[in-house]
């Protein structure tokens, strides 16, 4: 892992098209402010991680034939 | 062209974990934009309905067999379920017109236990279904939930 030293207003640039400013520091925080292209995706890595988790419960868990599922669809309808 | 000079569709066989050999349509393959996050190994899914007619719609991997989810429209569940999709999302499903998106939403069903369903709302699937092109849009967490209770929650 490369680790670089910045203060509050300096920046990093990666691939010469994001740059990722400090711009505050407070209270063990640190707010971040981002510039990149439209296409580059940006997460909070525990919001992704949450997505990956939910998705490895969806595929483990979802067992059986489900017979009911469609019947259980109109059980909600009818609440 | 009338149609019996109509040639057959192309088929291929796919063999899957839950579904065991299952015939496809070659024209029906859906491919993700970007890898379904914790499953980067597939590319490309089947759409295939729970049952007849069912709105339940299993979304099975093309690459491992094992892995299939099952989504549905959020239409069903939770109507007022409209979230705004990034420009980014819309231009990497190469989306022209905002009506042309679909979202599907991946269920948990928890051993089984339908009554203890939940809904990923914080992670729907964007669909382009004329290019058959797809992506796990991650939208904001303040707003939508991972494990939204299916069966609880009232209707508006």
């Amino acid at each position: 892992m490369l680790i670089l030293a910045r203060k509050t207003g300096e920046a990093i640039v990666i691939n010469d098209n994001i740059k990722i400013t400090i711009i505050e520091m407070k209270g063990g925080q640190v707010k971040l402010g981002i510039e990149a292209p439209l296409d580059v995706t940006i997460h909070r890595e525990e919001v992704l991680n949450r997505i990956i988790e939910e998705n490895k419960r969806a595929t483990s868990e979802t067992i059986g034939n489900l017979p009911d599922l469609d019947a259980f669809l109109k059980r909600k309808k009818a609440k | 062209m009338t149609e019996t000079s109509t040639p057959p569709s192309q088929t291929t066989k796919l063999m899957t974990a839950r579904f065991g050999e299952i015939t496809i349509d070659p024209d029906k393959i859906i491919t993700m934009t970007t890898p379904v996050p914790g499953f980067p190994e597939s590319h490309q899914f089947i759409m295939r309905p729970h049952d007849k007619e069912s709105p339940f719609i299993w979304l099975q991997s093309m690459d491992d067999p094992e892995l299939a989810f099952i989504m549905i429209s959020p239409t069903h569940l939770i109507p007022a379920y409209r979230p705004e999709l990034p420009p980014a999302v819309m231009e990497e499903l190469q989306i022209e017109e905002p009506q042309q998106v679909e979202l599907m939403v991946i269920l948990t069903i928890p051993d089984g236990r339908l009554e203890d369903m939940t809904a990923n709302l914080l992670g729907p699937v964007a669909l382009n279904p004329g290019k058959r092109l797809a992506k796990q849009v991650v939208l904001d967490p303040k707003i939508y939930d991972s494990r939204w209770q299916v069966l609880i929650e009232e209707d508006e």
